[in-house]
């Protein structure tokens, strides 16, 4: 325990003073509910609808801080402390590496929910939004998104074999996206072709669901018949498909 | 009167595929001496303490270390033993203070470790980034965090390997210091004159198979020749540099 408490605090100086974390998974996600809470104002996100393209985008928003964290930072940190034998130094030590892990772990989980905690600030007192559905059914949702996420993240760590494959792989998932899940660009607004690209990624799925939940709406998001069954199998194989190959391969060295 | 053994390595060998690393390997160190561990590059030195630790398992062999097995009571054993592996890394970004509160909280009892960093004229480094560390700097700080936490025995892996003459020379006058505290030390070295100077006893590996042990003088009369590093080549032989490309493959 005290091991933990150490490593956490200094985890998160290292985070801080590396600060891409902050840029990409805190400064970003809120200067861009900022830029769309100015864009969009009070406007339907369509005519006829009963929620605001506001209230439509934050789900996608919210859900950046849990990329940069799960598809960044965790790879690249753990596929670092790896290949510089950080790792292994603390099989020498009476603590186990696993407590290194779970401090970054804690870290990063502590990053995304300071991110999607001042986007929904930000949300609430300069463009007035509220949320349509359950609160507590949306932090659970979140969860889950994240675990899967993390899961993913975790398996391109224990999958890479140096910090070179890791930096790569990184950004061929999380770049797309990034850019094609809805986080950044509404998923609504993009053609039909790549909607369906868009449509096999898991945060685009998890997106959906938050947005479901967010707006309390059988809108059908999911293009799927408005059934959140495809959602919630695709983040459940996601974070089954990710703890399974991160045992089964991860490396202490 | 019998000495205490804080380490005792029986029949240790290890392979990896086809290549035999360590060949029924037999090691003894005593408190309170400094024991070196010499071979040419990819004799199995690295492997050797690899084992002892538990960081690697071996096929056959029997390792006690402070009368323990390190695979089986890693936890305990580990609260009184320190390592540095060869090459240290650490963390990007981070201070020398840092780096120490953050060894010291690996283990049980709480530690101070301002005195060690003292002893090894780094204190006024305490707010610096390992990152700006000179080698010997680093080097030397790296040997604080081995010993942060008063281990019984510490292994010193390549310890002055990349140092300069004058930051080798200073550590070595600490490792002197630290044996008169009692410490028992145990390392590897490529340089004959710092095995002479410090140790008391040595092992000399080849193929990961003894060649010679005893204190330096016994390997130098055994040997016929004048100094221990001529002693050292005569039993390596010539095949020195035929080993070096081994590393590659290990």
């Amino acid at each position: 325990m005290k091991s933990l408490k150490v490593l956490f605090k200094i985890e998160f100086l290292l985070a801080i003073r590396e600060f891409s974390g902050v840029l990409f998974g805190i400064i970003l996600p809120v200067g861009l509910m900022t830029l769309l809470g100015i864009l969009y104002g009070n406007k339907p996100a369509f005519e006829g609808a009963d929620f605001t393209l506001l209230q439509q985008s934050f789900a996608a928003v919210i859900t950046i801080g849990i990329c940069a964290t799960g598809l960044m930072g965790i790879p690249l940190t753990v596929a670092n402390y790896r290949e510089k034998k950080i790792l292994k130094r603390f099989k020498v030590t009476p603590t186990s590496p696993a407590t290194l892990l779970l401090a970054q772990f804690l870290n990063n989980l502590l990053f995304a929910v300071t991110s999607s905690f001042l986007v929904w600030i930000v949300a609430k007192l300069f463009f007035g939004y509220t949320m349509k559905g359950s609160v507590l059914m949306f932090i659970l949702a979140y969860g889950f998104v994240t675990l899967a996420i993390y899961s993913l993240g975790m398996l391109i760590a224990s999958v890479s074999g140096n910090i070179k494959t890791a930096n790569l792989l990184c950004t061929i998932t999380y770049f797309p996206m990034f850019f094609l899940s809805g986080a950044t660009v509404p998923y609504e607004i993009m053609p039909k072709g790549l909607q369906m690209v868009s449509n096999v990624m898991p945060l685009t799925q998890g997106i959906k669901l938050l947005k479901a939940i967010s707006l309390d709406t059988n809108y059908d998001f999911s293009l799927t018949g408005g059934s959140l069954v495809i959602p919630v199998l695709v983040l459940c194989l996601t974070a089954i498909a990710g703890i399974a190959v991160s045992i089964k391969t991860f490396r202490w060295e | 009167m019998s000495k205490q053994k804080l380490l005792e390595v029986n029949g240790l060998t290890k392979h990896y595929g086809q290549h035999l690393a360590v060949n029924k390997l037999d090691l003894e160190v005593n408190k309170g001496e400094i024991f070196g561990l010499l071979g040419p590059n990819g004799a199995g030195k690295s492997t050797t303490i690899e084992c002892i630790l538990g960081t690697k398992h071996f096929d056959s062999g029997m390792v006690r270390l402070l009368g323990q097995d390190p695979l089986v009571e890693r936890k305990s054993l580990f609260n009184r033993v320190g390592v540095q592996f060869q090459a240290s890394h650490f963390p990007d970004r981070i201070k020398v203070k840092e780096i120490c509160e953050l060894t010291a909280s690996l283990y049980k009892k709480d530690y101070e470790w301002e005195s060690l960093l003292n002893q090894f004229s780094l204190t006024d480094k305490k707010n610096v980034m390992v990152s700006e560390l000179s080698g010997g700097q680093r080097q030397k700080l790296s040997v604080v965090l081995a010993l942060i936490h008063q281990p019984e025995i510490v292994f010193l892996d390549e310890l002055t390997t990349g140092l300069d003459p004058k930051a080798r020379r200073e550590v070595w006058k600490y490792m002197k210091q630290l044996k008169s505290q009692g410490l028992t030390i145990f390392l590897t070295s490529h340089y004959m004159d710092e095995v002479t100077h410090l140790c008391d006893r040595i092992s000399i590996i080849c193929n990961g198979e003894e060649v010679a042990h005893g204190t330096p003088d016994d390997v130098i009369k055994a040997s016929g020749k004048e100094n221990l590093e001529e002693a050292y080549l005569y039993y390596v032989g010539e095949e020195e540099g035929s080993h070096e490309e081994l590393e590659g493959i290990i």
